[in-house]
């Protein structure tokens, strides 16, 4: 009871929700056999695609999800606003 | 035809050989021939989940190795009609077995049983080999945990490599007090990570060492949250549409009340 307070208090994330993402981005590895500094690489060259282009709340999310037939990297892009193109 | 599934989980210990026998069980209260096939050589445990380890005279490797006929080999159960086990030798192992001959058997079982039910060992190795050769569809066993839900993810990706695609899901020993204080991952959340259809949650119900203790499947016992989570699973192999129902943390009164009232 006292430790449920100490959470609340603190405002900690669940241990479920922490299982989760980290669920999340080890099979994200294990899937495609990539190692978590290629992931971080992808997100950052990413990241620097799109905000040539856009600007962007955050960095950018990928996961990759499984669908009926293959694998789908899937990427969240948090986007504030479009860039002024350079004519 | 038959049909021909093959049970297992990557990690061990998550519930395989009990639902087989289980939902085995059930199938044949359904009016099903089943026939329950152990793939596990060397580690055999259907048999004495089952309560029939002291009737088991020849195994799937006396057939392989010619000593007797495949019918001869089968340990008829005398608690339901149209049960059967095929045990796995218990002084060999994995690899004294090939998966073409363990297709062979499976096959020859599906032409006069509606259903065969393989039960893998765990590992991806040799024996999940074996145990996946003839099947057409699989049920993968999770349980709502870290570990199990990794090897789950796995073994996923080596049926689907094997064109088996015919997956379905069973989320074993959820605890629903665990998961209304959020230390335990719910069944959304599995489904999300593992993305395959869903046949069944089983919930965490403590009767089920008891059950191993006597050999009697708890399939037996119509009170018991996990039996009805079993009749369920069966139902739904079997093509009838049963809702999955809602598992939720009651107070210790009221799930006394409710097993005592038989509520399921």
């Amino acid at each position: 009871m006292l430790q449920r307070l100490i959470r609340l208090l603190r405002g900690t994330e669940t241990s479920s929700k922490t299982a989760k993402s980290r669920l999340k981005l080890i099979l994200v590895q294990d899937r495609l056999g990539i190692d978590e500094e290629v992931m971080k690489e992808l997100q950052v060259e990413i990241t620097q695609v799109l905000s040539r282009h856009f600007t962007l709340g955050e960095q950018v999310e990928i996961d990759l999800q499984r669908e009926e037939q293959a694998m789908a990297l899937v990427a969240n892009i948090p986007i504030t606003g479009m860039k002024d193109r350079k004519k | 035809m038959g049909k021909i599934i093959v049970t297992t989980s990557g990690k061990g210990g998550v519930g395989k050989s009990t639902s087989v026998a289980n939902i085995g069980t059930a199938l044949a209260m359904l009016g099903r021939s089943v026939v329950v096939v152990d793939a596990d050589v060397g580690l055999r445990n259907l048999d004495i989940i089952m309560g029939l380890e002291s009737r088991v005279v020849y195994t799937s490797m006396n057939v392989i190795d010619g000593e007797c006929e495949l019918e001869k080999a089968l340990v008829i159960d005398r608690r339901v009609d149209n049960l059967k086990l095929l045990a796995a030798s218990q002084r060999n192992n994995k690899t004294d077995i090939q998966p073409d001959q363990m297709k062979e058997i499976c096959l020859k079982l599906s032409e006069t049983h509606d259903f065969v039910l393989v039960d893998s060992p765990a590992g991806i190795e040799q024996g999940f080999e074996n145990a996946s050769s003839a099947a057409n569809s699989a049920l993968v066993v999770t349980t709502p945990e870290v570990s199990a839900v990794r090897d789950a993810d796995r073994i996923i990706g080596l049926l689907q490599s094997k064109d088996i695609t015919d997956l379905q899901l069973i989320i074993n020993r959820l605890n629903p007090e665990l998961v209304k204080r959020g230390d335990m991952l719910n069944q959304f959340d599995v489904l999300d990570i593992l993305s395959i259809n869903l046949i069944g949650i089983v919930p965490e119900d403590t009767d089920i060492v008891g059950a191993s203790n006597r050999g009697l499947p708890l399939i037996y016992d119509g009170t018991s949250g996990a039996a009805g989570a079993y009749q369920r699973i069966a139902r739904r192999l079997d093509g009838q549409d049963v809702p999955i129902p809602e598992f939720r943390a009651g107070s210790w009164l009221g799930n006394l009340m409710g097993k005592i009232l038989g509520n399921n």
